[in-house]
């Protein structure tokens, strides 16, 4: 035993004293550079933006106002507020939808259904799409006179309901959402699927020898373990959708009536839409957004892991 | 019986998922072949006979080989770019050779950065991209897709090279080698199927990347594809066949790879959720 500590010991410490300090640069240097000088200077950027106004058409020039554009975005922007309830409702709603539809489609396959990779390979398909590829097909699916979502309603005799789904504030926002979970409903799946394979089966198989059903294996063995995963992809899937851009962007650009407008695409239209053409102010509501989102990320983690720790 | 019962009735939900799952995309694909007139006259009918010029006609005269070559430009040099940045600061990050004091902080500061929202970077990249030259053009957009996607690469290969016995290089280090013709003779070749892993990644987000193109790229030219569709959508609202053969175009090069490779590509796009 001393001998291999002494081995180890060696191994960890190499003799001659002193950092490798040439291959630390070398091998770090320039991925801390991309870093810096894309991402963590331009965060610092766009902090101090937010406490200046800074036209663009007036040469850049800084003008210091302090904390104006935050009291400015809080307390007189009725769109950052419509925009800011958009994406929390994209940010809650999805979830909702997207996990335990992902939670039924993994168990099904699962359970041994015929054909499960063909099946799983498609639905995984759609996350390999851009949004703006996505945004075009659904713009016709939505169609009123000839979309497939109006079409099947007629098929069903539901006629009645069949609508311009993107043309009225009320509907536009769940018809995107629904776009967000045929696209990411297979892809928690997958990650569902794998997680429920990890399972002992030794777990379930105890579980079925003490008399327990397939519905009570499922609800207090198999979802119980699953926990973990589960807080994870929740995470993931509502810190996404507080971003959401791109499909707003194509397909509703917002409208109507701000109906569907979500912070990101607010900020990008007031930098380089609106007449006003200040960079200060889109900045400092991109600083509020940040905050928000980091805040509920690092809260969401602590709530999620703390009640998955209780539950054990 | 009773199992085989279940089975059929579980599979009713299953082909209606499927069909929710696949049918936008296969509607698509069939209008890709038929001419505009032919869908005005019926929407869903069957691409009978097949036009498959109209992809010829789409790649000459719509300008979808610029907009390809753009995106093929940008997602190979941004690749590229990045598996080699970030893998060598993935082994940097992963050896305890090279900690110095404030490896570890800059690592969560890393680690954090992936959940940045790209607002808080945007407008003033806009900024730093005019000032050095590089808005509206090409390599400006690879540098920053390059930066925006290293947290991740870092992160996930960093855990790769964590693995790795440390023996095998120290017997390559008593051979001779330096760290840096160690790492490439030996290391990098070990990690082949993480690297593989966060190259798919990458290249599904850089092919796919619209918001950063949207601020930085205002040139026709050097529109990349997913940018030069939704110009498109506008421009020819009422050319919905010649539409369809452009989203094909944009998505079967990574669908026909999909095809072949769909065990890579799931572990691509689901590494980071399942280490989240």
């Amino acid at each position: 035993m001393p001998i291999d500590r002494a081995n180890s010991a060696r191994l960890v410490a190499p003799p001659r004293a002193g950092r490798p300090w040439g291959s630390i640069v070398l091998f770090l240097g320039p991925a801390l550079c991309f870093y810096f000088a894309f991402i963590i200077y331009p965060v610092l950027v766009t902090f101090y933006n937010s406490l200046h106004t800074l036209r663009m058409d007036l040469g850049m020039v800084y003008q210091y106002v302090g904390l104006q554009h935050f009291r400015e975005i809080l307390l007189e922007d009725e769109v950052f507020w419509k925009s800011a309830r958009n994406a929390m409702t994209w940010a809650v709603v999805a979830p909702c939808l997207d996990i335990p539809l992902a939670l039924i489609l993994a168990f099904t396959l699962h359970s041994k259904i015929p054909f499960a990779r063909f099946f799983r390979t498609v639905w995984f398909t759609p996350l390999l799409m851009s949004y703006p590829v996505v945004g075009v097909i659904w713009l016709w699916v939505y169609n009123y006179d000839w979309g497939m979502a109006n079409l099947t309603l007629r098929f069903l005799g539901f006629g009645d309901y069949a609508q311009a789904w993107l043309a009225s504030p009320t509907t536009a926002l769940p018809a995107l959402i629904l776009v967000t979970t045929w696209m990411f409903a297979g892809f928690n799946m997958v990650v569902m699927l794998a997680a429920i394979h990890a399972i002992p089966m030794e777990y379930i198989e105890a579980a079925r020898v003490d008399g327990a059903g397939p519905w009570h294996r499922l609800f207090h063995i198999m979802i119980p373990l699953l926990r973990p995963t589960i807080a994870n992809l929740i995470i993931l899937d509502v810190i996404g959708k507080m971003k959401q851009f791109a499909l707003v962007w194509v397909m509703t650009r917002g409208g109507p009536m701000w109906g569907t407008e979500t912070v990101a695409t607010y900020v990008i239209k007031r930098a380089f839409e609106w007449k006003t053409l200040d960079l200060g102010y889109p900045s400092a509501i991109a600083v509020l957004w940040f905050v928000i989102i980091f805040g509920l990320s690092i809260g969401l983690t602590r709530f999620l892991q703390r009640r998955e720790a209780l539950e054990f | 019986m009773r199992p085989r019962l279940t089975k059929a009735i579980l599979m009713i939900p299953v082909l209606l998922y499927t069909a929710f799952s696949a049918g936008p995309y296969v509607w698509t694909a069939m209008m890709s072949l038929r001419t505009t007139d032919e869908i005005y006259r019926s929407h869903y009918g069957l691409p009978i006979p097949p036009h498959f010029w109209k992809f010829y006609t789409a790649w000459t005269e719509f300008g979808y080989a610029t907009y390809f070559k753009n995106s093929a430009i940008v997602t190979v040099s941004a690749v590229a770019l990045i598996t080699v940045v970030g893998a060598m600061a993935g082994y940097g990050f992963a050896r305890r050779r090279f900690a110095f004091r404030l490896r570890e902080p800059l690592f969560l500061l890393l680690f954090l950065s992936i959940m940045f929202p790209p607002q808080i970077m945007i407008l003033s990249l806009f900024q730093i991209l005019i000032t050095y030259g590089l808005f509206n053009t090409l390599a400006g957009l690879i540098l920053v897709y390059v930066a925006t996607e290293l947290p991740v690469t870092i992160y996930l290969l960093r855990a790769f090279f964590a693995q790795i016995p440390v023996e095998l290089e120290e017997a390559a280090r008593i051979d001779g080698c330096t760290d840096w013709s160690m790492f490439w003779r030996v290391m990098f070749p070990i990690a082949r199927p993480a690297v593989a892993t966060t190259m798919i990644l990458n290249f599904i987000y850089f092919w796919n990347e619209f918001l950063y193109a949207v601020v930085f790229i205002t040139q026709q030219e050097i529109r990349t594809l997913p940018l030069a569709i939704q110009f498109l959508v506008s421009d020819q609202y009422f050319d919905i066949g010649m539409l369809a053969t452009g989203l094909m175009i944009a998505t079967l090069p990574v669908l026909l790879m999909y095809l072949f490779m769909s065990e890579w590509f799931v572990k691509g796009m689901t590494a980071g959720a399942v280490k989240g």
